[in-house]
């Protein structure tokens, strides 16, 4: 724990409304983005980052002290995010086939893959590339699309990702894996040619 | 000489990339992928993909402005 958070952790638990609003103030933003990526809508995200400072000053006591609260914040606010998942109509899973490398009968790719002209950190330079890949991962099939957030971007531990989505880690890997395919197959026409 | 096929490279990418294949398939990946430039280039954009995606959100989250006003001023109201 660092020791701005020792402190702030020490008056929240007095009751100090002060501490609360700069622990408001501090992390909503940041959490907000974490909601965001999570639901893609921004009314239930909203939502998700308010019951997130509820759930955190209820469990206020349950602060383990070698946290960093940022963490603690990110952990709660991911468990409301995914509660409000469960809770919208489960969707049909949209298959992901079509986003999927296909292969000849020998086992060879039936297109050749070829390199893209500008590497990630390069790519990563323009704002305007960043709202592209975030496009794409939104054009994601949600199973898939939910898997690749929790993993690659918010990179939580394989177990704890399959204990929330309530799947096995054999399935999980498979969805990461076909979410990462799918997501190089939506990028691919981009980055061939320099954007 | 390669015994791998493109299907079964792309199929354990994943575990290639992770690091968790046993040495001998690991190496039979390696000279699949000295001879099969498709299945070069499909693992390097496989590899940016994934830093990409991160890369991305990270970026958003630099950029991110303050939270919204009035979801500051909910949360403070739940409080009080």
């Amino acid at each position: 724990m660092l020791a701005d958070d020792g402190h702030l952790i020490a008056r929240l638990r007095t009751g100090d409304d002060v501490a609360f609003e700069e622990l408001v103030e501090h992390h909503a933003a940041p959490l907000l983005a974490v909601t965001r990526r999570i639901l893609r809508d921004e009314e239930e995200a909203r939502d998700a980052v308010q019951e997130t400072f509820v759930a955190a000053f209820r469990g206020i006591g349950d602060f383990q002290s070698e946290s960093r609260v940022s963490t603690w914040l990110h952990r709660i606010a991911v468990n409301c995010a995914l509660m409000k998942l469960r809770l919208r109509e489960r969707r049909r899973e949209q298959d992901v086939d079509a986003l999927l490398p296909h292969f000849d009968p020998d086992g060879h790719q039936d297109h050749s893959s070829v390199s893209w002209r500008e590497t990630a950190e390069d790519i990563l330079q323009r704002e305007q590339a960043c709202a592209l890949v975030r496009q794409c991962i939104d054009q994601l099939p949600e199973p898939y699309r939910v898997v690749l957030v929790l993993r690659d971007i918010e990179q939580l531990p394989a177990d704890v990702v399959a204990e929330k989505l309530q799947i096995t880690r054999d399935n999980l890997k498979v969805k990461l894996h076909r979410a990462r395919q799918a997501l190089r197959t939506l990028l691919d026409p981009h980055m061939r040619g320099a954007m | 000489m390669s015994n791998v096929t493109c299907i079964e490279l792309i199929a354990f990418l994943d575990a290639y990339v992770d690091d968790e294949l046993d040495p001998e398939t690991r190496a039979d990946f390696d000279r699949h992928l000295l001879v099969c430039p498709s299945c070069r280039a499909y693992l390097a954009t496989y590899r940016e993909t994934i830093e990409l995606a991160r890369g991305a959100a990270e970026r958003e989250e630099e950029l991110a402005q303050d939270a919204p006003p009035e979801l500051i001023e909910a949360v403070k109201k739940v409080r009080r």
